[in-house]
């Protein structure tokens, strides 16, 4: 079973984003809901974690400096993350290609974009 | 005529995504600029646009209607929703259509910074009609 952190400060966000990802086949996966990037990194930090989807504007920290944090860690540094955000344009995508995102998504999602950035990972 | 203008159609085409792939709803404009919504009804939430320029942009709504809308996305009864919901979903969309606002509006190139969205209470705040621009 994956399991799966979406951080997000929305709930209405992160339900939306559940939905995508039991239509796509999903449903099964262990879903740990973070509110900001510091609790999403606490929960990454203490258990294996297979996928991280996070929003970029969140309080405490932000989507950003969530993904430097992960992709400095010597333990999280392989873990796959996805941005999904309202605040996107090309110009921001390719700076967080830079830090280290797999995609960029733009809200609001849909699930033949959530499919099609988690092809790689529906694979395994 | 202001439909021709970038700003105008920017936010059009922003509100009506986000409102018929969130919520489902096909959205129309109301020609009628001299309707209000009742004060005892009105939700709203507002964003800051802290870069390129500085803005503020709001989204307000009948609270019947944002109780029908929170309804429908979380599948349950009238009865069973919560204040948290509601502000949530209002919260949620403002922050939806402004990122779609600033994306449709800008440059490939161009880089934009949002704030956080606020709940509002009371009334709508008077526009400062001085800082008014580029409309």
């Amino acid at each position: 079973m994956k399991r799966i952190i979406i951080a997000d400060d929305s709930t209405t966000a992160r339900m939306f984003i559940k939905r995508c990802l039991q239509i796509i086949g999903l449903g099964d996966a262990e879903i740990i809901e973070a509110e900001h990037g510091k609790e999403a990194l606490a929960a990454a930090k203490a258990q294996e974690v297979d996928l991280l989807l996070t929003d970029l504007n969140m309080p405490v920290m932000d989507g950003e400096t969530l993904i430097k944090w992960v992709k400095a860690s010597p333990k999280l540094g392989d873990l796959p993350v996805i941005v999904i955000t309202s605040a996107g344009n090309p110009a921001k995508e390719a700076q967080l290609l830079e830090l280290g995102a797999h995609r960029v998504l733009n809200k609001p999602v849909s699930p033949p974009a959530m499919m099609d950035a988690l092809a790689d990972f529906l694979d395994d | 005529m202001i439909e021709h203008k970038p700003l105008y159609q920017a936010m059009i085409t922003a509100v009506s995504q986000t409102l018929e792939n969130m919520v489902f709803m096909e959205v129309m404009e109301h020609f009628d600029r001299s309707y209000d919504i009742p004060e005892e009804d009105l939700v709203w939430t507002s964003l800051l646009i802290n870069d390129p320029v500085q803005g503020e942009i709001r989204l307000a709504m009948p609270g019947t209607l944002l109780k029908k809308l929170t309804g429908n996305v979380f599948g349950i009864d009238e009865g069973d929703i919560t204040q948290p919901q509601m502000d949530d979903i209002l919260n949620e969309l403002l922050n939806t259509i402004v990122g779609l606002f600033m994306t449709n509006l800008l440059a490939d190139n161009q880089e934009y910074k949002m704030g956080l969205p606020e709940l509002g209470d009371g009334p709508l705040p008077e526009i400062d009609a001085i800082q008014l621009s580029g409309n």
